[in-house]
């Protein structure tokens, strides 16, 4: 019996060996051809200086979510452009929004040959970049796409480095994405409670709607609306991303690391929830449900939602369409301490994976997407006369008047990545509050300090996920104030913490941080 | 290996007709297998698969280290056992009712509903679960404020889910494996039945005495079958229902749900692949030595 | 009379336990089906209800939206089915046959050998490199059909299936001077057709429901097959309630919960048109009768 498994074992390990040899050799054969792409870009200029497109080529690019109905058409216009100006062509794919991440893994990790992909810093940008998924740009940039070399600024270029390195065309368009909730404020003027202005007036108004109303102010799905509460209201800040219990203390004092499981701070907070939800704000298996408490709004069971900036005006746009009895209203949680972070440059943008066949061609298209008005146009509102025309303050009417709505929709992509100010145009039927807004925090701006700091916890990562684990077992019911006992459920947690390492995790970000402080200056 | 080559000579049609088959999990399985080696490694896009870091262990750490291992694995194959044991009973139960039944048209129709529940996606379970036991408005808790009693609320005690999971985990398969079960009870030789017939035992006597035992090998064999995957989980089943309510955790959490929470926020395909590899790991161990087992006891009813 | 009043005790047993187990089955079917019917309002509000209080059809307006989409994908999913399970069945029972065959003297190292893909799995990434890379099979159909073409699974209940055909008959044909593969052809197989129908149906369900293989490999639209197109259909209307999609310029707003009721109402048709058709094959007496006759 024992023969037999040890032969079995045997005859599989070959196979594996065997394999292995395989993809070694495969392995091999794509680092050759990534030297040959070298020289290839070495010799692509012709002799006065232009790029040569004396090849016709075809490009793969993908871009995340779902194709339009009009995508085909529009692709094909784009090409008639394209093969004329540039004797290029793009095949445009899309990851649809199943999976999306497992896919643009898939992509990357696969080595497949695609010529340029959207980015992000909420893609995981910043990893990719550091695992060498992408391709750097410093040498290309300034002859394949000189005109956006120049203007994107000189902060966003700093942005997309990583070692050095400039993995990434940011997209060009200054936003702003605070985390805010939007409320039914007809109930609030209905019921009396004075305006939200702070978390006390959060409170009176839940009370409100949920005793006067009868209504849960936060059905469904409670977490965001609380955890970004809690961040914001103690003006705890995420450093590189979403940094789980590991905070920076203040904006004003980015040096100061915590885990904030551990302070006062979070110790008031969770006591405070406790009440809200022995109040019924949220309900007791909101940790369990995945559905979206504005969806409860809609149908005027719900009060509470959270939203950041563009998707409060989103949502409002909605409301005001299709619920015209609902009034909304929208506390953007930069109030709390007056002053607002715009987004990084990479909170989109578009990256070229290190395995693309014509980089080069890539970027010279890119060049023209983002600054040619045509190219630009076509790209991100569609079909002009048919998906969207210009009103006469350059605003988008979608779709075109005289077209049929229910046959001709506004054109619609995840075109992000190469959004750029000087070319894009608003919605003329955008929510009326979303310029003031933008006008508040304009008005109040500080560069974001926090995100361009580089996490890879690469030496801290099993600590990380034990941790992470934690964070989602304990740390969760006790910031919704689902436990029954306060007090014994934070010292539990603490000592879960701490048993998972979070002292290690804690170290490795405040070295991080350091590291980066100094590099910038920062106090 | 000279009597691997008489054996080839001998019988190389039967080695032709299986060797597709063969081809097929080289491709498809085996090669792809030294994927299992990106446990052992800080995956980079750079190296790849063969030139990323070797970390030996490391990527096995925070399985170990959290000391929550115990409790996972006792979840996860106490779950397990029990999706097994109660499925398989039930679909066979189903199963022998099926086939001795008169009635055509309620045969036909009931198999077909009992079919249902393999479409419906976790998701509507999820759905389902929320709109039975949730307790403002809840289907079980409505009833119980109507008859006057003290509502429950299910999402704050760990007890009532196990109960829950397993419900509906067997209800979603019962159809499907009724129909393996049918299929094993058709190639029973009708002989059997009617000679005992003859010798006057009822349909009680002759379901335990000739359909059962003739099923017994397909009922083991489908034990043995599940026994492999015994530590890996069904995570959309457990995930559409509990979700992130670390409440039920004790009660609720596999191996599968443990990892996803891990590596939810940085995710890391080493570590991911090291946890895989451990439930496999430890699914070949179980299944060797149960295999071995029932080798010994009776050697037809072993899976190789 | 013994025997008759255990047949009716029998037969009360069976009657009531199928029944309730059928309605078990029913019942949340029957909801989804209700639900289906129901404005999106409705269902959010008050969740399942036996009828719908507002009869809408929205949710099937939103999958149906582009009809000649929808079409086109049901002929991929029917093509990619028949083609799929026609070839799985014939490699599978083949497979099935010379392991189920006593004197083949490596069939348990085989069955090991099959078993053994189960338990250990490279994880997704080296198995997608061996399908776009090696294979080159990126947005064409084969990646749709020959990965899961054979799953050890299946394999093995085809091999017990066939276990219980008696040696004798493979013994009789030799002598007869069969080959091997007439023998399974002509004699293995038509013994076989429970078992057949049975892994044929898991087949055909395994087809019918894989959206994923379409999620990863199929990049052209008109390649979908329909799990995928509505799976994709429900993953953006759920996209465009999130944060992510807060800058999506969204008129279409799809009413995502009753969406998720009628796509699977529309995912079930084939069990009510395929399932019975199944069912003439599982027929007692088929195996003996074959063999005397």
């Amino acid at each position: 019996m024992k023969k037999r498994f040890m032969k079995l074992m045997t005859v599989c390990i070959m196979l594996t060996l065997f394999t292995s040899m395989l993809a070694a050799c495969g392995g091999s054969s794509g680092a050759g051809s990534e030297g040959a792409k070298e020289a290839d870009a070495g010799t692509a200029t012709t002799a006065d200086g232009k790029p040569d497109t004396s090849k016709k080529v075809t490009l793969n690019w993908y871009l995340l979510g779902d194709a339009h109905a009009d995508t085909p058409k529009v692709v094909e216009e784009w090409n008639k452009m394209l093969e004329k100006d540039l004797n290029t062509t793009v095949k445009l794919n899309f990851t649809t929004w199943n999976d999306w991440q497992t896919k643009y893994n898939l992509l990357l990790a696969s080595g497949e040959k695609v010529d340029m992909v959207f980015a992000s810093s909420w893609a995981d940008f910043f990893k990719y970049s550091k695992q060498g998924a992408f391709l750097p740009l410093n040498d290309l940039l300034p002859t394949y796409a000189p005109e956006t070399w120049k203007e994107v600024p000189e902060q966003d270029w700093k942005d997309v480095t990583v070692s050095g390195k400039i993995y990434a065309v940011p997209s060009t368009y200054p936003e702003y994405t605070p985390d805010g909730i939007v409320y039914r404020e007809d109930w609030r003027q209905e019921l009396n409670v004075p305006e939200i202005t702070d978390l006390d007036s959060i409170e009176k108004y839940m009370d409100a709607v949920k005793t006067v109303k009868n209504v849960t102010p936060i059905k469904g799905k409670a977490w965001n609306e609380v955890n970004t509460l809690f961040h914001a209201y103690y003006d705890f800040k995420n450093i590189g991303g979403d940094s789980g219990v590991i905070v920076a203390k203040s904006y004003d004092t980015p040096r100061d690391v915590v885990a904030y499981p551990f302070t006062t701070e979070f110790e008031e907070w969770v006591k405070r929830m406790k009440t809200w939800a022995d109040k019924g704000f949220w309900t007791s298996n909101t940790l369990s449900v995945q559905q979206e408490a504005g969806d409860f709004i809609k149908t005027g069971t719900g009060a509470v939602y959270w939203r950041n900036a563009p998707g409060a005006a989103g949502f409002i746009t909605d409301i005001e369409k299709n619920h015209k009895d609902i009034k909304m209203g929208y506390f953007p949680f930069t109030r709390f301490h007056n002053y607002a972070v715009p987004n990084l440059g990479i909170n989109n943008g578009m990256a070229i994976p290190k395995n693309a066949s014509n980089p080069e061609r890539s970027l010279m298209v890119l060049e023209k997407l983002r600054n040619d008005p045509a190219y630009y146009n076509l790209m991100t509102y569609g079909i002009e006369g048919r998906n969207y025309k210009f009103d006469d303050k350059g605003a988008i009417i979608s779709p075109a008047p005289g077209q049929d709505p229910a046959k001709v929709t506004s054109y619609s992509i995840a075109s992000w990545g190469w959004r750029y100010s000087k070319n894009d145009h608003p919605a003329a039927n955008r929510w009326a509050g979303e310029d003031k807004l933008n006008e508040e925090f304009k008005a109040e701006t500080k560069p974001d300090i926090f995100s361009p700091i580089l996490m890879d916890y690469q030496p801290v990562k099993s600590q990380l996920a034990a941790v992470n684990q934690v964070y989602q077992q304990f740390g969760m019911p006790l910031m919704m104030g689902l436990v029954p006992d306060v007090d014994k459920a934070l010292e539990n947690y603490r000592s879960k913490l701490k048993a998972a390492g979070v002292d290690d995790v804690l170290k490795y970000v405040q070295e991080q941080v350091n590291a980066y402080a100094d590099e910038k200056g920062l106090k | 290996m000279s009597g691997f080559f008489k054996e080839l000579a001998k019988n190389k049609v039967l080695f032709l007709m299986i060797l597709p088959a063969l081809l097929f999990f080289i491709v498809f399985s085996y090669i792809p297998m030294v994927g299992v080696y990106y446990a052992f490694t800080n995956f980079s896009f750079d190296g790849g698969l063969f030139g990323s870091e070797f970390v030996g262990l490391a990527n096995f750490k925070f399985l170990f280290e959290s000391g929550a291992l115990y409790n996972l694995t006792k979840n996860t194959v106490l779950y397990n056992l029990a999706f097994i044991f109660i499925g398989n009973i039930l679909q066979l139960v189903c199963a022998v009712f099926l086939s001795e039944l008169a009635g055509k048209w309620f045969k036909k129709t009931t198999q077909s509903i009992m079919f249902l529940p393999f479409f419906i996606s976790f998701v509507l379970v999820g759905a389902f679960v929320y709109n039975l036991f949730n307790f403002e408005n809840g289907v079980i808790n409505s009833l119980l404020r109507q008859l006057g009693m003290q509502p429950y609320d299910f999402y704050l005690h760990t007890a009532p889910w196990k109960y829950i999971i397993v419900f509906f985990n067997v209800w979603k398969g019962l159809g499907y494996g009724t129909v393996i079960y049918l299929a094993a009870i058709m190639g029973i030789s009708d002989e059997y039945h009617e000679a005992a017939k003859i010798d006057g035992a009822n349909i009680f006597k002759r379901i335990r005495y000739i359909t059962i035992p003739l099923l017994r090998p397909t009922f083991v064999l489908l034990i043995l079958l599940s026994l492999g995957g015994i530590l890996k989980g069904q995570f959309d089943l457990f995930w559409q229902i509990v979700g992130n309510n670390g409440m039920l955790y004790d009660a609720t959490d596999i191996i599968d749900t443990y990892v996803y929470r891990s590596l939810a926020i940085n995710f890391d395909i080493g570590m991911g692949t090291a946890a895989g590899l451990f439930q496999s790991f430890f699914g070949f161990v179980l299944v060797v030595t149960v295999n071995w087992i029932v080798r010994k006891v009776q050697k037809d009813y072993a899976l190789f | 009379m013994r025997a008759e009043r255990s047949t009716i005790v029998f037969n009360v047993m069976g009657y009531v336990v199928i029944t309730v187990l059928t309605l078990l089955c029913a019942l949340p079917f029957w909801l989804i089906l209700s639900g289906s019917f129901s404005a999106e309002d409705d269902i959010i509000r008050d969740g399942f209800k036996l009828f719908p209080d507002h009869f809408s059809i929205d949710a099937y307006k939103s999958v149906f939206s582009n009809p000649a989409q929808i079409f086109k994908a049901y002929e991929v999913t029917i093509g990619v089915t028949v083609i799929g399970t026609v070839l799985g069945l014939f490699i599978t029972s083949m497979a099935g046959y010379v392991l189920s065959r006593k004197d083949f003297k490596y069939r348990d190292k085989l069955s090991f050998f099959i078993y053994f893909t189960t338990l250990f799995s490279g994880g997704l990434i080296p198995w997608y490199i061996m399908i776009v890379n090696y294979l080159d099979w990126k947005d064409s159909y084969l990646a749709l059909v020959v990965p899961s073409l054979l799953s050890a699974w299946n394999i093995i209940l085809m091999k017990n299936f066939m276990k219980s055909i008696p040696d004798s008959i493979v013994e009789s044909a030799k002598i007869d001077g069969a080959g091997e593969f007439t023998i399974y052809w002509k004699l293995i197989l038509p013994l076989s057709t429970p078992g057949l129908a049975t892994i044929g149906l898991f087949l055909g369900l395994s087809y019918w429901n894989d959206w994923f293989s379409a999620n990863i490999f199929i990049t052209t639209e008109s390649k979908y097959p329909l799990q995928f197109l509505l799976y994709k259909i429900l993953a953006s209307a759920a996209v465009l309630k999130t944060s992510i999609a807060g800058n999506l310029g969204a008129d279409f707003k799809p009413p995502a919960e009753t969406l998720k009721m009628a796509v699977a109402i529309v995912v079930t048709g084939p069990i009510i048109f395929l399932y019975p058709f199944v069912q003439r094959y599982f027929v007692k007496g088929l195996t003996i009768g074959a063999v005397k006759g």
